[in-house]
């Protein structure tokens, strides 16, 4: 038995079953001596025709497909082999050297998604080198029963003609992350692992493997009581993926009846056309950056209200958008901010907001407007004083009445609410209350502001843990002033979806919990199998504790 | 020759897809067409060479067209970069 750790699955699951080892037959080029350069070049223009054939069939509705038809019929490919042709070269070798040049332009690159297209390349390549040879291209034949696949790498031309139905899963010596049979696998749910370096000369057709893409792990030729814990583990996995789908199109309502909003955190529009899939209340955090760093001037108040106005069409529920939220950490393309001893302690957030009127008005605006066409909110984000929440709104108050001059819709009971993630707005929170109509707590900078610990520093790494008491009595102050004041609290830091967190967040009456799409479903499952009242009393119960290891004993 | 700038707004650049798109385009222009970013020239009728130089989002690129549909053909080009190529 061998066991081998993986990082980073490339699609989650759990395999047990044969391996079988895809062995690309070597297409190197013969060195035979070229004949007449007309005839080279007539052979290597019927390889083409034939496999541009191939692929206008298989292009249809497949954009992967009809990208390599391209790549096929490309004109500089065509020009180099030519001239290698009449430069003496045979059809074979002058395909390969052309070929080359082109992906360790590829390779070169550094973009990691430009990088792996030299496997789309060299998938062309070795079509056209087959028909070249008069060879068959790889199959899958040798395939009888249901097999976990091991290849050096899998390109698309292979899946296309691959019976899915007997893959358990993926194992591939090169690839990353979002090569062709990464997102291939997690789109029909089968797991894999990439990356895996030697795997090839490890494994061999007939053996027995474990392929854990759970926890990133492959055991070879298992004993009897590994496979038997994997299979319970693997039963185990499967199960819970079939409660979690079961329950994530249904309310968030404890065993008891406490009702609480499931929303998601997005970045794009992409993301919420996603997350509207999941079962989601609402969007509990857009973040608006992208629009001012995928650009090349500070988004116009046009270019975010199409924006906005798409968002709110895309979603339902609520669409809480944070205002800009970016400082000295963050380099923007078309502007240069000084720089910061401490960025996190620097001008960002809503101190730039405040300093650059016009570019704030422009978002205000922009979201005003949009507000017309759906339930958007606005969020301001670092808030540390009364004052500057007072000014955030009486500037939002201007951007109304120009909007009621201009005789432009906007919802004049926006909703608008605040990030409370500094100490100071921790201290300050009752008052705080009086001016917005909800709190979101943003428990990645609460925790690192309350504890003085950076979080990207690896010496103190340790350090920086939400369970600290500190940062639940802040958070527990947080939930309690917005209810006195009438106004719901949630939560849209990664906090929010720690499975040991939610039962007791809940039990301290948190409102909404804000997470990352792919969690909505288990934070779902979470509340649902819970008692309200038992969670009460577990939150009552870690107000005592004064210790992150009595917390983490009690929420065992 | 007519030429004309123009800001590539495609989130992952001008990548197998939209590269592929771009190029059937060109290629059913008559005139001589080169984009140029920084020091590079690439000839966008070859998908090759429009991935190989590498145009990100946010890139600002020059198009260059030569020959007696210069004109219109400008404009096919920069109305395709601008439509975001099928993304």
């Amino acid at each position: 038995m061998k066991i081998r750790n993986v990082e980073r699955p490339a699609s989650r699951g759990i395999a047990i079953g044969k391996a079988y080892v895809v062995e690309k037959q070597e297409l190197i080029a013969s060195g035979y001596t070229a004949g007449n350069p007309q005839e080279e070049i007539k052979k290597y223009e019927d390889a083409v025709n034939a496999v541009a054939d191939s692929l206008e069939t298989l292009a249809g509705d497949n954009p992967i497909f009809a990208a390599h038809l391209e790549l096929v019929r490309d004109m500089a490919l065509a020009e180099g082999v030519k001239t290698r042709i009449l430069g003496g070269s045979n059809a074979e070798q002058a395909l390969s050297d052309t070929i080359d040049e082109f992906r360790m332009i590829f390779e070169m690159m550094d973009d990691e998604y430009m990088r792996e297209r030299a496997a789309d390349i060299q998938d062309i390549r070795n079509r056209l080198m087959c028909r070249l040879k008069g060879m068959e291209e790889t199959s899958f034949d040798g395939i009888q029963e249901e097999v976990i696949l091991i290849a050096r790498d899998l390109a698309p031309s292979d899946t296309a003609k691959l019976d899915l139905n007997l893959v358990l899963g993926f194992i591939t010596q090169e690839g990353g992350v979002t090569s062709h049979v990464s997102i291939m696998a997690r789109n029909v749910g089968l797991p894999a692992l990439v990356g895996v370096e030697q795997i090839m000369e490890e494994v061999a057709t007939g053996d027995e493997v474990i392929l854990d893409a759970v926890e990133g792990a492959i055991v070879l030729n298992p004993d009897g009581e590994t496979r038997a814990q994997y299979r319970e583990k693997q039963e185990k996995f499967r199960k819970r993926e079939q409660e979690l789908e079961s329950v994530s199109h249904l309310p968030a309502v404890s065993e008891d009846g406490h009702k609480v909003q499931v929303c998601a955190n997005v970045g794009s529009l992409d993301d919420i056309s996603l997350a509207v899939t999941k079962g989601i209340d609402g969007i509990g955090l857009f973040r608006s950056e992208f629009l001012y760093m995928d650009n090349t001037h500070f988004p116009t108040e046009e270019e975010q209200y199409e924006v906005y106005k798409k968002a709110a069409r895309l979603c339902e529920g609520e669409v809480i958008i944070r205002t800009l939220d970016i400082g000295g950490d963050k380099a923007l393309p078309y502007y240069t901010f000084d720089k910061e001893e401490n960025p996190f302690l620097g001008w960002r957030a809503i101190r730039i907001s405040l300093d650059l009127r016009d570019v704030f008005k422009a978002q205000l605006r922009a979201l005003l407007r949009a507000s017309a066409y759906g339930k958007l909110c606005i969020m301001y984000p670092m808030i540390i004083s009364l004052e500057e929440l007072q000014e955030a709104n009486q500037i939002l108050t201007e951007c109304k009445e120009e909007l009621i001059r201009e005789g432009k819709a906007f919802n004049p009971d926006i909703r608008v609410g605040m990030m409370i993630e500094t100490p100071a707005a921790v201290l300050n929170v009752r008052r705080l209350a009086k001016e917005v109509d909800f709190f979101s707590i943003g428990t990645n900078d609460l925790t690192q502001y309350l504890l003085a610990v950076d979080r990207g520093n690896q010496k103190i790494a340790k350090m920086y843990d939400s369970f600290h008491p500190a940062v639940l009595t802040a958070i527990r102050q947080i939930i309690d002033a917005g209810h006195e004041a009438g106004i719901p609290v949630g939560m849209c830091g990664e906090f929010a979806s720690d499975e040991k967190a939610v039962q007791m967040l809940l039990g301290m009456g948190l409102d909404e919990f804000s997470v990352n799409a792919g969690a909505v479903a288990g934070v779902k499952y979470r509340i649902r199998s819970s008692s309200y009242r038992e969670c009460t009393k577990l939150a009552d119960d870690i107000r005592e504790l004064y210790t992150i290891k009595e917390v983490m004993e009690r929420l065992q | 020759m007519v030429s004309q700038n123009i800001v590539v707004k495609n989130k992952s650049g001008l990548h197998l897809r939209p590269a592929g798109l771009l190029s059937q385009i060109a290629q059913k222009c008559q005139s001589e067409i080169t984009l140029v970013k920084g020091e590079k020239r690439v000839n966008p009728k070859s998908v090759l060479y429009l991935m190989a130089a590498g145009i990100m989002c946010g890139d600002e690129i020059t198009v260059e067209c030569e020959g007696s549909t210069e004109v219109e053909d400008l404009q096919t080009i920069l109305d395709a970069i601008n439509s975001g190529l099928g993304e």
